[in-house]
């Protein structure tokens, strides 16, 4: 008796859901206003016009993608989660782990097709984790190669014929530090995600396939570590931390500078006229280029109402935002690079952006052919050890020996992690 | 008809009335979420998690014998160590200072103590990022001035050894000015007559003058600064979050700082939590401690 009226009110909730299709409302979170203010209102205000059935609710944003993941995990204890939320792409794993995301392949349907949309694998790897797709990159940078031309050819080095691979950029490197006291070579952040990329460029993985073992301690995880080591004993890297980096270039006195893409604007507005700012792609050092691939970093979509109605909402809002308009108003508001190959291909979107910013194109082209996910380790201590492996690089580049301390790093991560 | 309700019945109901929603208020938003801290720090409990698990001690037996957890503790107590007694001497030296050149310069006297009680004022974070730039390894001011007379430059926030030392000398440039205010407030209710008596008893040179009165009369004052100096110290965080992050390699973690990573950063809210009560039992013992040593010694009025 009881069951014939609870569902009779479901069906009359359902009657009334449906009437009320002209107004369905989605609420949106996203992190970083400074980056991303403008854009999200532009993002918003586009979608609505094409969708005029939906209304998006935009929710104070948080100062970070740390914060960010906060806000939601509270949320969810306090039941008033929003429907869908911007995480960063190394953090939209901690939503999963919890079973908060909602997976996306019901709503994909027919994988040709959307492939065919600009999907391409290598985007959508972004947001797979054991073959299911929880999210959508919509935002993406790599780590690439910033030089100071000027610095350069006063070392005897040109622009035209710059070293590709890792043992000129040293000897070139060396070079610049000779040029004077106030002159650094080169310099690497000593973090995860910039270890990450030294070793994805030599073909190497922090993980094995089903996550269950460390592999970063392989010989290309050893090669990327060596680098560390090479570049400050041969390269003249300074003792510096990450914002001391991000001074000295700017100011023209860091010659080489391996940093994410996404600082692009913000370096070349504070070179101003010093110099001109240049972005080559991060050498490629395994034999096979398809072997090669560099973490992404920025942002991805992910689906979090359990409403059918709103979860139909919400997947237009993400196809939306990840279609070429959307990524045609993310990257010309945000300097990141695109997740849709279509704007990558198709002129008509970006054409007069890309002629105008040829170091965009540069650090664009490498997310298309070499975007991979920010591995993020697995288990209640995976954020725990990433700043584990970031004090390890620090003894490296501070002149430990880089086998033995990967080799002792690997084991301590794997116990924390539960993995012996 | 209700009965007549004794005297003692109506006073006693008057206060409740009067105190009973303070006393509410404060176990609603002190009492009862320092108790959740308490029972959390014998728990694994991490943010969003749906149960808990009781670990007994675990959480504090990691904190102790885990290399980064004892790193933040000694960390701190080198901050403390370092930060605590140079703020207090310095600040009683630039507040009798300009006490005594509030006699023949006033004005000069009044600027500076605006100048010393600027960094209270100002916020933090944009400071830091001056310090920053300032302390830069090699485009920074101070370095490129030491450059030039020939001395060695450091890498203040990226040496390892010498990071925590660096925090600590801002430590002392953040607090002298408060610390200043506090010990001229105390300076100008020391009543003229004592020294006019000192000086009656043969009391002549400036050092005994200050040894005999100055000092004694401060004992209260000295004792405030202390306390509130020593909280300071053990609670420091902005620096740390604005400037290094903890890093590098852990070099300048703190206990507070260890305490938002784990629990703001890595979700580890039970660890989190037993950081807490230990960060709450050093700075309760402190503060014991420095009342049951100094209360004897201080001459209260």
């Amino acid at each position: 008796m009881k069951s014939i009226f609870k569902t009779a009110l479901a069906a009359l909730g359902l009657t009334l859901a449906a009437t009320q299709a002209q107004a369905t409302d989605i609420r949106v979170h996203y992190a970083i206003p400074t980056i991303w203010a403008d854009t999200q209102e532009q993002l918003a205000q586009a979608f609505m016009k094409s969708n005029p059935d939906v209304t998006v609710t935009i929710d104070g944003p948080a100062e970070s993608y740390a914060n960010g993941v906060q806000r939601l995990l509270r949320e969810a204890v306090a039941g008033n989660l929003p429907d869908v939320a911007y995480v960063g792409l190394n953090r939209w794993r901690i939503l999963e782990a919890r079973e908060l995301t909602k997976p996306l392949d019901p709503f994909i349907d027919d994988a040709a097709a959307f492939e065919k949309a600009g999907y391409s694998p290598a985007i959508r790897s972004l947001g797979q984790y054991q073959g299911a797709q929880h999210a959508l990159g919509t935002s993406a940078s790599t780590m690439v190669m910033y030089v100071n031309p000027d610095l350069i050819a006063r070392a005897g080095g040109s622009m035209a014929d710059f070293p590709t691979t890792f043992d000129g950029i040293i000897e070139l490197a060396a070079k610049i530090d000779a040029l004077g006291d106030d002159v650094e070579g080169i310099w690497i952040g000593r973090h995860d995600w910039r270890f990450q990329g030294l070793l994805g460029s030599h073909g190497g993985r922090p993980l094995n396939e089903d996550e269950s073992d460390i592999t970063f301690d392989s010989d290309a995880g050893i090669a990327a570590a060596t680098l560390y080591s090479r570049f400050y004993k041969e390269g003249g890297m300074p003792i510096y931390g990450q914002s001391d980096a991000r001074q000295a270039y700017p100011a023209g006195t860091l010659g080489i500078f391996f940093e994410s893409s996404s600082l692009l604007n913000k370096f070349t507005e504070s070179a101003g006229d010093r110099f001109e700012v240049t972005v080559l792609p991060t050498p490629v050092v395994v034999e096979d280029d398809s072997k090669a691939y560099f973490p992404t970093g920025g942002s991805a979509l992910v689906m979090l109402t359990d409403d059918a109605e709103k979860q139909k909402a919400v997947w237009d809002y993400m196809r939306f935002v990840t279609g070429p308009e959307g990524a045609k108003i993310i990257v010309e508001n945000t300097g990141y690079a695109p997740t849709n190959t279509i704007v990558l291909e198709d002129d008509s979107y970006l054409g007069a952006f890309y002629e105008a910013n040829p170091n965009a194109r540069v650090a664009h082209r490498q997310v298309a052919d070499h975007a991979g996910p920010w591995y993020a380790y697995p288990g209640d201590e995976g954020v725990a050890v990433t700043d584990l492996i970031g004090a390890a690089l620090v003894e490296i580049s501070e002149g430990a020996d880089p086998k033995t301390t990967l080799d002792t790093l690997a084991e301590t991560v794997r116990a924390k992690l539960g993995m012996k | 008809m209700m009965a007549p309700i004794s005297r003692a019945w109506r006073e006693g109901l008057t206060d409740l009335y009067l105190v009973g929603p303070t006393v509410l208020v404060l176990a609603a938003l002190v009492f009862v979420p320092v108790l959740i801290v308490f029972v959390l720090s014998f728990t694994d409990y991490q943010l969003g998690d749906r149960s808990v698990t009781f670990v007994g001690f675990d959480q504090y037996v990691a904190l102790f014998t885990d290399p980064i957890g004892r790193r933040a503790i000694t960390n701190t107590l080198i901050y403390v160590a370092v930060m605590v007694p140079s703020s207090i001497l310095l600040a009683l030296l630039v507040a009798t200072r300009l006490h005594g050149m509030a006699q023949w310069s006033p004005g000069l006297s009044r600027f500076l103590r605006a100048a010393y009680f600027l960094p209270v004022a100002a916020t933090l974070v944009a400071m830091a990022l001056a310090w920053q730039m300032m302390l830069h390894p090699s485009i920074g001011i101070v370095n490129m001035t030491l450059v030039r007379l020939g001395l060695p430059a450091p890498a203040w926030f990226s040496d390892r050894g010498l990071v925590i030392y660096t925090l600590a000398l801002i430590g002392i440039w953040q607090t002298i000015g408060y610390n200043m205010v506090l010990f001229l407030a105390g300076l100008a209710v020391i009543p003229r007559h004592l020294y006019d008596a000192a000086e009656v008893d043969g009391v002549s040179s400036a050092w005994s003058r200050f040894w005999t009165v100055t000092w004694p009369m401060l004992g209260p004052t000295t004792l405030f600064v202390a306390v509130i100096t020593a909280t300071a110290g053990f609670r420091v965080f902005e620096t740390v979050a604005a400037l290094t992050g903890g890093g590098p390699a852990f070099a300048s973690d703190t206990l507070v700082y260890a305490l938002y990573r784990e629990g703001f950063v890595y979700f580890k809210v039970g660890y989190a939590s037993a950081i807490t009560v230990v960060f709450f039992v050093f700075v309760a013992l402190l503060t014991f401690i420095q009342y049951g040593l100094l209360q004897k010694r201080v001459h209260y009025r």
